[in-house]
């Protein structure tokens, strides 16, 4: 005898659920079931905002963060302190170090950082256009926000040694992120001491 | 002191429970029969590392997605699973987002038979005991030790590119320097703290009156790391490979001042036992607690004199776990004695 399965395209949903972070089988077939029968799933809506999103977000040219625009919002506001570049790992580092409040310059996101061990280079990252933007934004300062682990500090450290025929001072955040590195899992106020415990490298 | 003890699929086991005793529990089965895995396994619970297994991904039974090490010991409750895609530990069924706490409960000292590679075998075996003991005294080792491999593994990686970097090499240069010097100054510390107690247990059992023995430390970063690395660029890049630092580190062991290769095998084997006897000493010495002991099938190859000789001279008090293939040994005071076979663990008294 057959074996009964789900209909082909409620297959198709968990497969296509099953490739995001943190969704395994059976959460997403829990999600495509509730899609298919609770009363007020609404699955139109949320195909919507998906096409949306990836129709009409995109990563900002200049610093990497998240935009609709020609430019992101932070790199489009005049009263930005432009003297001020903060270097992040990810474009989802900028948001947790905008919460502190402790920040008013601009920020430029790698991308990643250099890891030889899962095959990232520098010509993987968006290091010429940082060092392009140095050159032409001429800050005073250039912060380096990495992560503490052994990636973080090497490519604080290639950076550094980048940027210092430029006139810029560069600092590093105060040490004190969790071990492992990456900023995302560090709590406010420890990032908002961080950034104004800043050293110089 | 370890009471209730479950596991789920470690090794060859899908699922096992029981409940050890304080002081000597013994483990008697045919080989094969998973006795050296089950101590494996209380090693992995209270220190979430194997002795005898760098990762731990072969440590889950052949099928599984991932095994599960659960516990008391002296009261608290540890719980470990382990994934090679994701790994969640709890200390008293509060889940840990980093292993500080929860490897503050318990300490273990490993004897397996063997352990004459300690004396015998390649420099990297008396690093791998250095590491184990230091890891269990001083909480920021592993961080160290971890950090100092990544470091050490992707300036190797970039070495062996077809056309090496020097500005991405010495970008690690700075993280290999700083754990690699942490990592130095922890193990000479630790090997001259081990000395005198190594010293006492080769006397004590069986090494002849007047006989000394020495431990060494031999830094593989020479006396300043980080001029010796500077200075081995050159070779560093015609041989594709970071040619000085702690993974070069060497302990050396003298017996009546000559190299522990010359000593005869008899020797050798009391010098092995002493190592983990001053292991043993050293962590209730520093940490004021006995460490669980885990000897792993080790009274086959010990004459009789020797055999009561280390039974004697474990600390009074300790609990041990003890593996063995026949019981005749045995004339010490034994508290409970299992049964292991087809995977099944019976207390027979
Ligand atoms: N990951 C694993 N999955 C299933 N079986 C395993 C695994 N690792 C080891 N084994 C098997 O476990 C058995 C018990 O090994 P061991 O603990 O060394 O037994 P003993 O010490 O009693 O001789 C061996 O037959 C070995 O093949
Ligand atoms: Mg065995
Ligand atoms: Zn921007």
């Amino acid at each position: 005898m057959k074996r009964v399965e789900y209909p082909a395209p409620l297959k198709q949903l968990v497969a296509q659920l099953k490739r995001m972070p943190g969704i395994g089988p059976r959460s997403a077939e829990r999600i495509a079931l509730w899609m298919v029968s609770a009363r007020n799933a609404r699955p139109g809506e949320i195909a919507a905002a998906i096409a949306s999103m990836s129709e009409t977000v995109r990563p900002c040219p200049q610093c990497g963060f998240f935009t609709t625009e020609p430019l992101c919002e932070i790199c489009a506001d005049e009263a930005r302190e432009s003297e001020l570049l903060c270097v992040v790992e990810e474009a989802t580092d900028i948001l947790p170090l905008e919460r502190t409040g402790a920040f008013r310059g601009r920020y430029h996101a790698l991308g990643g950082r250099i890891s030889p061990l899962d095959h990232v280079g520098p010509d993987d990252l968006r290091i010429d256009a940082l060092v392009e933007r140095v050159r032409k934004e001429h800050p005073t300062e250039v912060i380096l926000a990495l992560g503490s682990d052994v990636e973080g500090e090497a490519t604080a450290n290639y950076l550094a040694g980048l940027l210092r025929e430029f006139p810029v001072k560069l600092t590093r955040i105060a040490q004190g992120l969790p071990a492992g590195g990456g900023l995302e899992h560090a709590d406010e106020l420890t990032l908002s001491r961080a950034l104004s415990g800043r050293v110089k490298v | 002191m370890l009471t209730t003890f479950k596991l789920r699929d470690f090794r060859c086991f899908a699922a096992l429970e029981t409940e050890f005793a304080s002081g000597t529990n013994v483990i008697v089965g045919p080989n094969a029969q998973g006795k050296t895995s089950l101590l494996e396994a209380a090693c992995v619970l209270l220190r979430l590392q194997s002795p005898r297994s760098g990762s731990l991904a072969p440590l889950v039974r052949i099928d599984a997605a991932g095994f599960v090490v659960d516990g008391f010991y002296s009261g608290n409750h540890l719980q470990f699973y382990f994934s090679p895609r994701r790994k969640k530990l709890a200390l008293d069924s509060v889940e840990q987002r980093t292993a500080a706490e929860y490897l503050k409960i318990g300490r273990v000292v490993w004897f397996s038979n063997g352990d004459i590679a300690l004396v015998r075998g390649a420099a990297e075996e008396r690093r791998r005991y250095l590491d184990f003991v230091a890891a269990q005294l001083d909480p920021g080792y592993r961080r160290n030790l971890r950090n100092y491999e990544t470091a050490l593994r992707s300036r190797n990686r970039l070495l062996k590119m077809p056309h090496p970097r020097w500005r991405e090499i010495a970008a690690f240069d700075e993280p290999l320097l700083d754990s690699g010097m942490a990592l130095t100054q922890a193990r000479r510390v630790l090997i001259a703290a081990l000395e005198p107690h190594a010293m006492e247990s080769q006397l004590a059992i069986g090494g002849a009156v007047g006989e000394t023995l020495g431990l060494q430390y031999q830094p593989g970063c020479g006396e300043d790391f980080a001029a010796n690395l500077e200075a081995s660029r050159k070779e560093d890049l015609r041989l594709r490979q970071t040619r000085v630092g702690p993974h070069r580190d060497e302990l050396i062991l003298k017996l009546n001042g000559l190299g522990s290769e010359l000593a005869s095998e008899g020797q050798q084997r009391t010098l092995a036992l002493a190592l983990r006897l001053a292991q043993t000493r050293l962590i209730a010495a520093q940490t004021g607690t006995l460490p669980l002991l885990l000897l792993d099938d080790i009274f086959g190859e010990l004459d009789p004199a020797r055999r009561n000789a280390l039974l004697a001279h474990l600390p009074k008090g300790a609990q041990q776990i003890i593996t063995t293939t026949h019981l005749d040994w045995a004339q010490t005071e034994i508290e409970r004695v299992f049964r292991l076979e087809n995977r099944t663990l019976t207390g027979i008294r």
